[in-house]
């Protein structure tokens, strides 16, 4: 099979995946048992016309066509950007993502970073260190970390780091600009927050994955030509760890990085996606709860795409098949 | 019966595994024996709100109707609450019993719900083959694609969130890992001989299924399973953490999102759960993993 | 230098000991050997698989790794006691003063480089060159080994040559900074038969064409005849006989290079001659290590350990029938 090939079949995969997640989304939202106009009167109270408020919903929504033509519709919406109102705020969902994501960005952008950089050297070094005290005491460490809840790590770092020691605001503070140490001070609780979690199993990942490549031939051959450990290891064994573990942190992506944001959103009040859809599952917003959800499946869908073309770029032995 | 006693003597061997065993069932004792010593998890009492764990003390203002001011207070721990009250003055131990009781159940009954649909839709897949495979794979990459904790919130959010209903979404959202891992296993045994044999003498598809396929899977299926557990509890207790779980049972998730609110003064809240919590995790990670270790062919 | 004769050794090995440490038990792969390695001649280390040639050769340059140890002995080279020095100096001899060629051309490559990357490195490792003159003496290099389309096969990773052209690969790899002994371990087992005479014919090119000292491991006594100008018989981690190739060959007194001998004559696959199998290296017998196989065996063998008879000039042999006191 051809480079070219491989990946016009992975595109393809990934435009079917994305037909399925969109039809998803449409079938859940028919199966729940309110119907959005439901749930927004509901939260209206009294006082309101609500036969004008129903029809104009339902029209909005187009849930008074046949059910074939709804589904065009909404698959038609959604890839021409609208993806509803949002009554909560009295806004198209569009415009409440265009101001809410990038606090989400950030956050993830500086935690991945944060737990990419930390991660591997932490995996190479306790890879060199092999059952050696420090490896034991990392290995205990890092199964913590992947134990501990990371909503009530949050809340912990908050109780020492800005209850007891004032270093911290408990919350985190919107007026300020966002490429500043300021900021980046104000998210250094979130970021550890988010970050523990990956920083633990990054470190799994990349340590079994140097050991599985120390004993290789290879390794021995780079040792026979009188290269410096530090070469042996951070070139030779390195660069052959690194293929799996590329792929394994892209496709961590979805998992860790969406759920572990939504909250850690929540706990610090950044105002990002996650926080959007929590605060529009308790308004009843539902346009934007599903907005978020597919938020996830695509970025999620994107990511799993970008792991399958980087192996093949990565791994010469795929490239040039 | 012979495989699992060799794999029980394998696992013996792995310390943390069974440490992580005895944490677990110390939990099930408790939970399950939890009514019958403490009092109610529900009941309120707002004159002894707020009692920290003995041997702290807590200042805190209260308001003094007969003077019209108020009073600072410094309030003890008695050992009438071993772990305190929250700020309904409700019992944290009572509470936290209650907490493990919820969380077993959804670790548990989830995990299985899970497990079971994974292992069915995955030996299914790579049984038939063709058609039926593609389509099944493909759903199971749908399913996988929309990231777990943003399904399950938008599920309880047009469901309703009792416990019944968030354990059948953890457990009807959870199962894609284990089809993937029960498909690829069915697949290297499909052209066995055995199989082959049992085919060729005409047994029936279901016969194959359940007397030869999956039995020769159990022990990958147990392992997974164990380690899916934390996962099933951890998400239970993040809906109930950001205010989505059941709001009639005491939950880990729920007694934190409380605690998260009194910081300032009671910590003990938010700390005890999060403590429960961690452990739990943890004792159900150590056992998996150490029955991963045992169960590796020839990894001694 | 302790050398067996008058000759100047380059590299003289005594007394060396490499022991495994496994949890079943101490594994003795290479237990008090010694010989000398003189300039400009191919010394063969000939044995059956697990008699140790492998851990020998490893052994020389430090590459033993644990739970392997080199226990004891002397690795002389340049006047130094290389298993004296620190690593750092280690680092500066392999590869640029003793080369190594490895058994597996197809796993000893790293599979991500180039292999242009990858013989540039060995290069740059011990001298002081520009990129652009590191590259151009690797192509030379690649040309010297008859690797055709050196410009554009520079660029290329290893799972684009055959098995051949990775052996050749490693063998530019190994001259890259002209070492003055070379180590090849097996370097043809693992080709096609046609391929194996094409990398001895190279071999003996390169011979000719530098004055290297090439110590060749091998289990076919037909390339030893081919090849070697001295030879070391090794079984069980042990030297049974050395001494010239004609020597040896044309006059085996070991029982043990006889039955070698024998079984290349009577060209059957297994060692017919010899019977029993390969000593299990943990459980070592007592006395001399080959006596449950050895036809002529007497009740000494079982109890001591023979020490060398010299029978010729260089001709030594390590069994109490020639003496062995």
């Amino acid at each position: 099979m051809s480079l070219r090939t491989y990946i016009a079949k992975r595109l393809l995969h990934a435009v079917l995946i994305a037909w399925g997640v969109m039809t998803a989304a449409f079938f859940l939202m028919r199966l729940g048992p309110n119907s959005p106009a439901d749930k927004y009167i509901a939260s209206l109270g009294a006082g309101h016309n609500v036969t004008a408020v129903v029809a104009a919903i339902e029209s909005r929504y187009g849930i008074d066509k046949p059910l074939h033509e709804q589904y065009f519709n909404y698959i038609a919406s959604l890839l021409q950007g609208d993806w509803g109102w949002s009554f909560g705020t009295s806004m198209p969902v569009m415009e409440l993502i265009k101001t809410h994501w990038i606090y989400s960005f950030q956050l993830v952008l500086l935690s991945s970073i944060f737990a990419i950089v930390l991660g591997i050297s932490l995996g190479m070094f306790t890879a060199v260190k092999k059952n050696s005290r420090a490896d034991h005491i990392a290995a205990f460490f890092s199964f913590a970390g992947i134990s501990i809840p990371h909503f009530w790590l949050g809340i912990m770092l908050i109780l020492i780091f800005s209850v007891k020691f004032g270093w911290f605001k408990t919350y985190y503070d919107t007026s300020l600009p966002m490429l500043s140490l300021e900021n980046l001070h104000a998210l250094t609780l979130p970021v550890f927050t988010l970050g523990t979690g990956m920083v633990a199993g990054y470190s799994r990942y990349v340590r079994s994955a140097m050991l599985e490549n120390m004993g290789k031939d290879f390794v021995r051959t780079a040792r026979a030509k009188g290269l410096p450990e530090r070469t042996v290891i951070g070139k030779h064994v390195f660069r052959n760890a690194m293929l799996p573990v590329i792929t394994i942190i892209m496709l961590d992506m979805s998992g860790i990085v969406f759920g572990g944001a939504y909250i850690t959103e929540v706990i610090f009040g950044i105002p990002g996606l996650g926080w959007m859809s929590l605060k529009a599952v308790f308004a009843d917003d539902y346009s934007v709860v599903m907005a978020v959800t597919l938020i996830g499946a695509f970025v999620t869908l994107l990511f799993n795409l970008l792991a399958d073309i980087a192996y093949i770029y990565l791994d010469p032995r795929i490239r040039y098949e | 019966m012979r495989l699992a006693a060799y794999y029980w003597e394998r696992t013996k061997r792995q310390r943390p595994a069974m440490a992580g065993l005895a944490f677990i069932i110390f939990l099930i004792i408790l939970a399950v024996s939890g009514p019958f010593f403490t009092v109610s998890p529900t009941q309120v009492n707002f004159d002894e709100k707020n009692i920290p764990p003995p041997g702290f003390t807590l200042e805190q203002s209260i308001y003094n109707a007969s003077s019209g001011g108020f009073v600072t207070t410094v309030q003890r721990g008695t050992w009438e609450h071993p772990l305190g009250t929250d700020g309904m003055g409700r019992d944290m131990l009572a509470m936290l019993i209650s907490g493990a009781r919820v969380s077993l159940l959804v670790g548990l009954l989830a995990t299985g719900i899970a497990i079971i649909i994974g292992a069915l839709i995955g030996i299914t897949s790579a049984y038939f083959g063709g058609a039926m495979d593609s389509v099944l794979m493909r759903a199971t990459d749908i399913f996988m694609t929309f990231p777990f904790l943003l399904l399950l919130i938008l599920i309880v959010y047009l469901f309703g969130s009792s416990l019944t209903l968030i354990i059948m979404a953890i457990g009807l959202t959870g199962w894609t890992g284990t089809a993937r891992l029960v498909r690829s296993e069915t697949l290297s045994l499909r052209t066995r001989e055995f199989i082959m044999a049992s085919k060729a003498l005409g047994a029936s598809h279901l016969r194959i299924i359940f007397y030869h396929l999956l039995p020769n899977t159990l022990s990958s299926i147990i392992v997974l399973a164990t380690l899916s557990i934390p996962g099933a509890i951890l998400a239970e207790a993040a809906l109930s953490f950001i205010g989505l779980g059941d709001p009639q049972v005491a939950s880990w998730g729920n007694i934190l999102n409380a605690g998260q609110g009194s910081l300032q003064t009671a910590w003990w809240v938010a700390v005890e759960p999060g403590m429960m919590l961690f452990f739990t995790v943890l004792a159900f990670n150590f056992m998996g993993e150490g029955m991963r270790e045992a169960f590796e062919p020839g990894g001694d | 230098m302790d050398s067996e004769n008058g000759d100047k050794a380059i590299l003289s090995v005594s007394g060396l000991r490499t022991y495994f440490f496994t949890k079943n038990g101490t594994v003795k792969a290479v237990d008090d050997i010694s010989f000398d390695l003189r300039k400009g001649e191919i010394l063969c280390i000939v044995g059956e698989s697990g008699s140790g040639k492998t851990v020998t050769a490893l052994s020389l340059l430090r590459l033993i790794e644990p739970p392997g140890r080199i226990v004891e002995g002397k690795i002389m080279f340049e006047e130094k006691n290389l298993l004296d020095i620190p690593i750092s100096e280690m680092q500066k001899i392999r590869g640029n003063r003793i080369a190594m060629i490895f058994q597996d051309p197809h796993s000893s490559l790293n599979p991500v480089l180039t292999i242009g990357e990858q013989i540039t490195e060995a290069m740059t490792a011990h001298r002081n060159l520009a990129k652009s003159e590191a590259k151009a003496q690797t192509i030379e290099l690649l040309r010297l080994v008859e690797i055709p389309e050196p410009e554009r096969r520079f660029h290329e990773y290893p799972h684009q040559f055959s098995g051949g052209m990775k052996q050749r690969v490693m063998v530019a790899m190994a001259l890259a900074c002209e070492p003055s002994v070379l180590i090849a371990d097996e370097p043809t087992t693992a080709l096609d038969l046609t391929i194996q005479a094409q990398i001895l014919d190279l071999f003996m090119e390169l011979r000719k064409k530098f004055s290297m000292s090439i110590i060749y491991i091998t289990h076919d006594l037909g390339v030893v005849s081919e090849l070697a100008d001295r030879i070391a018989v090794m079984y069980g981690g042990r030297i049974m006989e050395k001494g010239r190739r004609d020597d040896v060959l044309k006059n085996p007194l070991h029982p043990y290079t006889r039955g070698l001998i024998d079984c290349l004559l009577s060209e059957s696959e297994k060692l017919a001659s010899i019977p029993g199998t390969i000593p299990n290296l943990i459980d070592l017998p007592e006395g001399c290590i080959f006596h449950p196989r050895c036809i002529s065996a007497m009740d000494i063998c079982r109890t001591e350990r023979p020490g060398s008879s010299k029978i010729e000039t260089e001709h030594y042999v390590y069994c109490f029938r020639y003496g062995g006191r």
